[in-house]
């Protein structure tokens, strides 16, 4: 492996669980959002 | 095939269960503003997830994939200067904020706002035909992608695409943003699961070892420096600079999702949370893409690499579970495109174009009929057209045929007192000048003169349209200060305030 290939493959390690991480969270707290929105558009009913 | 029945079975119940949801979505669709932003009421981490959804779909996947198989880890730069632009408009809110403090719908209803009903009209035909031009070739990357990793072979690609049409305009043209919101929702998390499963299915078979020797061996340091990369080099790199920062707020199908919000604060918390994951989301098909170049060598057809990769590696059961995700996140990107141009058609060509205001019954009937054409249009175009260059760089232009002009119109209708109608005429028409005459010269190039060569290449092109829609601009409005006096919006009051 050169530097500049180790450099990318961190690069990309790095971004690629900062992803995975972000989406775990969204998902939990998405999962909140789109209960709130759908409960208060039922109340708009 | 490499598709089981376990795989069939997770498939067909994703698909099912998605149609279902979508079209239930229906009763939540009370007025127009229900139908074309989800009512206002978007949160954070829900608008977050809906926003990554749309962006990625298997297109993006493609042409990222494609991307990393013919450049190596030299195009991992875009995913860089992809999270710089989104996190810059994170923190600043640029752009996104005031328009959302405006509550318009399309971008095009701004430039009404500041500069004229015409320059409304101009603005969403352009930005109606750069929108669907750059979304023509997404039915066929992905009925390619389906054929390729379920092992269907190419005699299936044209049903696959029918299949793909048929429900994908069945929730949007019914359910509206309510259905791209929650059917985006469950996409997001089925296709953040693919991933995963692919890149550890990926790794298992090829180390990182194996791929860095080969991008050494294929490219040299053309692997890893995007600027001694032929296919890149300065002009590409400088024209990714702005033009993320551009689209990343004005594309109308990202910028809905921020209009969408509960408030601009929420507009802006959305742009930095799904920048965050800009750099992963890039790089992660793209690795795909050199990982297809170490495990099969150069020889395989670029864009039929990366799902020959996944349908190899993938085991199954999860390659059921992956193509579920993958074929999710390509619903949620088509469902919010379709409802973004075909918004724009009936709310900003046919709606100036009428004397009479349109109801709002009449602008969803619309609009709905838009989407079915649009959805037409994708199927015939993917099926007759070969696209010139890699197709990263047919999207990227086809994209700032609108965007040059657009970024031209918005920053600087929002942040220059001086801007006037001119001005936005002349940026919006400029803007598109240059990747029209690529689009059109690049297929007889063997007849042009060598000295025109240059409109032909297509980083050159992309560089052109925002320099000349900056310049028809500023331009364009300084000259035409007396003339045309601009035209002041209750923005700039409340920004100061």
């Amino acid at each position: 492996m050169t530097l500049g290939t180790t450099i990318w493959i961190v690069i990309f390690a790095v971004s690629a669980l900062v992803f995975f991480g972000i989406a775990a969270i969204i998902s939990v707290y998405g999962t909140k959002d789109l209960r709130n929105l759908l409960r208060e558009s039922k109340k708009r009913e | 095939m490499n598709f089981h029945t376990i795989d069939w079975i997770i498939l067909v119940a994703y698909l099912s269960v998605t149609v279902f949801i979508g079209i239930r979505a229906k009763k939540y669709v009370e007025n127009m503003e229900g139908y074309f932003v989800a009512g206002r009421r978007v949160r954070a981490a829900l608008g977050t997830a809906t926003l990554i959804a749309t962006e990625i779909g298997i297109v993006t996947f493609m042409y990222m994939g494609e991307l990393g198989y013919v450049t190596g880890f030299s195009c991992f730069f875009l995913g860089i200067v992809g999270l710089i632009a989104y996190l810059i408009i994170g923190k600043t809110g640029f752009v996104v904020s005031a328009l959302r403090r405006l509550k318009v719908i399309t971008i095009p209803e701004f430039y009404e706002l500041r500069f004229g009903r015409g320059v409304r009209l101009l603005g969403g035909i352009i930005l109606f035909l750069g929108g669907v031009l750059n979304m023509g070739i997404f039915l066929k990357f992905d009925g390619i992608f389906l054929t390729e990793t379920i092992g269907l072979g190419e005699d299936l690609l044209v049903v696959v695409m029918i299949i793909m049409l048929l429900v994908v305009v069945s929730y949007t043209v019914l359910g509206g943003m309510f259905s791209v919101v929650i059917t985006d929702f469950m996409q997001f998390v089925v296709l953040a699961i693919g991933m995963v499963v692919a890149t550890v299915a990926t790794l298992m078979h090829v180390g990182f070892t194996d791929i860095a020797n080969t991008v050494v061996q294929q490219f040299g340091e053309a692997g890893v420096n995007p600027i001694v990369n032929e296919r890149f080099g300065w002009p590409f790199i400088l024209w990714m600079m702005v033009a993320s920062v551009a689209t990343s707020a004005l594309w109308q199908p990202a910028a809905s999702k921020s209009l969408s919000s509960e408030s601009p604060e929420v507009g802006r918390k959305v742009f930095l949370y799904t920048g965050l994951t800009l750099a992963g989301r890039y790089m992660i098909p793209m690795f795909w893409g050199v990982a297809a170049l170490a495990m099969f060598g150069n020889s395989v057809s670029p864009s039929l690499a990366m799902p020959r990769l996944l349908g190899t590696v993938v085991p199954s059961g999860f390659l059921g579970l992956m193509i579920a995700g993958m074929l999710a996140a390509s619903m949620s990107t088509y469902s919010a495109y379709m409802l973004a141009w075909s918004s724009v058609a009936t709310r900003d060509i046919i709606g100036p174009i009428r004397k009479q205001e349109l109801s709002e019954k009449t602008s969803i009937f619309l609009t709905r009929i838009i989407a079915t054409a649009i959805g037409i249009f994708l199927l015939v175009f993917g099926l007759l057209y070969e696209i010139p260059a890699t197709a990263f760089q047919y999207i990227a232009l086809t994209g700032a045929m609108y965007s040059a002009g657009a970024f031209g119109c918005v920053a600087a209708g929002l942040y220059w007192k001086k801007a006037n109608k001119v001005g936005a005429f002349s940026s919006l028409i400029l803007g598109a000048v240059a990747p029209i005459l690529f689009l059109v010269l690049e297929k007889s190039k063997d007849a042009l003169p060598q000295w025109s060569h240059f409109l032909i290449d297509v980083n050159i092109s992309g560089v052109l349209s925002f320099v000349l829609a900056a310049g028809g601009m500023i331009l364009g409005s300084l000259l035409t200060q007396t003339s045309h006096p601009p035209v002041a919006i209750a923005t700039f009051e409340q920004e100061a305030a």
